[in-house]
């Protein structure tokens, strides 16, 4: 029995869970492969016109699941208490529908996490059903889904990479021969640790830490993950930061950080992404070691019409250098890459200006104002 | 003389209009000069050096190169540029040359429009129009030829203007029809233009910048700034004096000089890359092709020089593009191309 799942949306974000979830009941998960031109072309022709690009590329990716026995695509109202996904969640399946291949049965489970784990069970349970697995591994199941996804999101620091660390979760999630067993995600702390030499160790010990990098700019990069990590929509944003810089995600900013980030708001944020990414947001904003910060959206994205906005002034109080990025389908490179650039020149000549310690000497020139 | 013959080369090239500025040693501009694109950057380019040649003679030096705009990675690998900057610095590099206290820089080309914030001579804010070219010199030119009038008209036929009419400016196509609309209710041509001019300075004001705190010194820059009726209508939004540089049209390409000049010129003993005032005479081709390495099919462009390739770009994986337009990167390809036939 062979599930497919979508590469996108919620994968970058809860991918884990249901990899361990269907590993422990015994049943393949296939990915799509990673996006690609046909994959996004697909996805214009099938999906609306009017939502956002991350539901085009879903219905892309549900086009590009081949040699499965059904498609996946849950319904996630909400993954914690008190606030909702995307409304544009909630109307998965049924909005991508016409995206199915004709004849290709779609499996959907609707998950409410503010209800809370038991019921949680039970709506998994039914699913359970359609499979023909039994309560008991069902739950045995969800807990192997959760262990996962804390593992997953325990290796989120500094240094951790997306592309890697799902890789592995893949790796483990086809490897059904092996008896049920969590992927080795070690933390980056570990990693970090087992690349220095015991040398570099001591060092490190004798001596404070001081971030060698600090010449370096440290950028935040802000928005949701599907579009973060969606490196082809994206036009490698990413990897074209961190080439030049010192890369800051929503993702590494843990949940008790934004939690005590989430101030001068006068109602709740209603949406767990906006959530994490205002308090994200917020915490870049008042560090004093992130030199700049990128919001990356896309058109059609209704909680970021608020959320960036909300963003943008906290920037503009700190006079925290702050870009927009606004993407849909036809983005050319070379209009990213003009903004990313004089960003980034914006900043170092800033910071420069603003008397911090830098090591190009001729920048101090202030009558020169090239770097 | 000898002093004399050595300049820094700037270029800047444009959607519409391709630029180069001849900076003397001592900061001044020897040459300016302002082509249209037509579509052929690589022929503009080269018609430009030649320009430059005839006028500065064949013992003049470059010293140093530097190129900007839209088509910047092009015209680098053309020319050997030593610096390669995006748009926004070079502006704002020049405008800061030229008058140290500004403030606010206006910015309206052929295909895009910027503001860009300074505070103390250094870029503080920025923003760039994004997917609508409403307020853009090409939409002028398209509605100046519509109306029959030529563009050098358009501004001084607006400033004579008694009771300009309110178009919307918020889309160009609706602006067109409700300009089309009024002509034909009797509004004056002059009523008309000026009406244009406003819409779209409250549509560059609105859209490019939001939020935004505009303080004068305020240059306006691009093309569109030999427009005298855009520059009233700002003058009346903004309610602050807006100066016009001398050299406003060529900016880019000054700040390009600049950028050059402070390159080559800050560090004693480094030669610029430049390719020589007679690449006039060479034969530039450039070739695209449809990579199928993946399912991804990426247009490839590669730049040949006399056969000679001298750069390729457009592929995302960057299985085929070199960085930098030097020598080493013409060994790499090389190298590139036997391992993939190896």
């Amino acid at each position: 029995m062979r599930i497919g799942f979508p590469r996108a949306l919620y994968y970058f974000d809860h991918f884990p869970f249901w990899a361990g979830f269907f590993h422990r009941l015994g049943i393949e998960v296939v990915t799509s492969p990673a996006t690609h031109r046909q994959i996004m072309e697909q996805g214009l022709k099938k999906a609306s016109d009017e939502t956002c690009l991350p539901l085009k590329l879903l219905a892309g990716h549900i086009q590009a699941l081949k040699d499965v026995d059904w498609i996946f695509l849950p319904r996630i109202v909400s993954v914690e208490a008190d606030t909702y996904t995307c409304p544009k969640f909630l109307g998965i399946p049924e909005s991508l529908l016409p995206a199915v291949p004709p004849g290709m049965p779609v499996l959907t489970v609707t998950l409410n996490w503010r209800k809370g784990k038991r019921q949680v069970l039970k709506d998994l349970e039914g699913l359970g059903v359609q499979l023909g697995k039994s309560s008991s591994d069902v739950r045995k199941a969800l807990n192997e889904g959760l262990e996962w996804q804390k593992r997953y999101q325990d290796s989120m620091g500094a240094g951790w990479d997306f592309e890697e660390s799902i890789r592995e979760i893949g790796r483990a999630a086809k490897d059904l021969t092996e008896s049920a067993k969590v992927p080795t995600l070690v933390t980056w702390k570990e990693r970090m640790f087992a690349k220095m030499s015991s040398t570099a160790l001591k060092r490190t010990a004798e001596f404070p830490i001081v971030d060698q990098n600090r010449d370096r700019l440290r950028i935040a990069l802000v928005g949701h993950s599907y579009l973060t990590h969606e490196s082809y929509a994206n036009l490698n944003l990413l990897r074209k930061l961190r080439e030049k810089a010192k890369v800051e995600l929503v993702q590494n900013v843990n949940q008790e950080e934004v939690k005590t980030n989430l101030f001068g708001l006068r109602k709740k944020l209603f949406w767990s992404h906006s959530k994490q990414i205002f308090g994200a947001g917020n915490k870049f904003v008042a560090d004093q070691s992130v030199d700049g910060i990128i919001y990356l959206t896309c058109f059609g994205c209704g909680t970021d019409s608020m959320v960036q906005e909300l963003v943008s002034r906290k920037a503009r109080e700190q006079h925290k250098p702050y870009m927009v990025v606004t993407l849909d389908e036809h983005s050319g490179e070379a209009g990213l890459v003009t903004r990313l650039e004089a960003f980034l020149d914006m900043v170092e000549r800033r910071r420069v200006h603003e008397g911090y310690v830098s090591t190009y000497g001729e920048c101090l020139d202030r009558n020169s104002n090239a770097l | 003389m000898l002093v004399d013959d050595k300049y820094f080369l700037g270029v800047d090239v444009g959607s519409v209009s391709t630029n180069m500025v001849l900076l003397r040693p001592d900061n001044t501009v020897k040459e300016a000069l302002y082509l249209r694109t037509q579509g052929r950057p690589m022929q503009i380019i080269q018609e430009g050096i030649k320009l430059l040649r005839s006028k500065i003679g064949k013992s003049a030096e470059i010293m140093g190169v530097g190129a900007t705009g839209s088509a910047r990675q092009l015209a680098a690998t053309l020319l050997g540029a030593d610096v390669v900057k995006n748009e926004i610095t070079a502006h704002a590099v020049a405008a800061s040359r030229v008058n140290p206290q500004v403030q606010t820089i206006l910015e309206i080309g052929g295909q895009d429009s910027k503001i860009i914030i300074l505070r103390d001579g250094v870029v503080s804010d920025f923003a760039m129009n994004t997917v609508c070219a409403a307020g853009t010199g090409s939409f002028l030119d398209q509605q100046a030829s519509r109306l029959g009038i030529k563009i050098e008209e358009f501004g001084p036929l607006a400033l004579e203007a008694k009771n300009p009419v309110r178009i919307a400016g918020r889309c160009s196509v609706f602006a067109e029809s409700d300009m089309i609309h009024k002509q034909q209710l009797g509004h004056s041509l002059p009523d008309i233009l000026a009406g244009l001019c406003q819409a779209m300075v409250r549509n560059y004001l609105n859209n490019v910048g939001k939020n935004k705190d505009i303080k004068g010194p305020i240059f306006f820059q691009g093309g569109v700034a030999a427009n005298p009726g855009i520059c009233k209508a700002f003058e009346e939004e903004l309610g602050q004096p807006i100066i016009v540089p001398e050299n406003y049209d060529v900016m880019g390409a000054l700040g390009a000089a600049y950028l050059a000049q402070e390159k080559v010129g800050s560090r004693p003993g480094t030669r610029t890359r430049f390719r020589g005032l007679d690449l006039g005479e060479t034969r530039f081709l450039a070739k695209s092709f449809d990579c199928t390495g993946c399912a991804n099919r990426c247009e490839v462009v590669e730049i040949t020089q006399d056969g000679r390739s001298l750069a390729r770009w457009g592929d995302r994986c960057g299985k085929w593009s070199v960085a930098g337009v030097a020598d080493t990167a013409i060994s790499g390809l090389e190298q590139k191309e036997e391992q993939r036939g190896a």
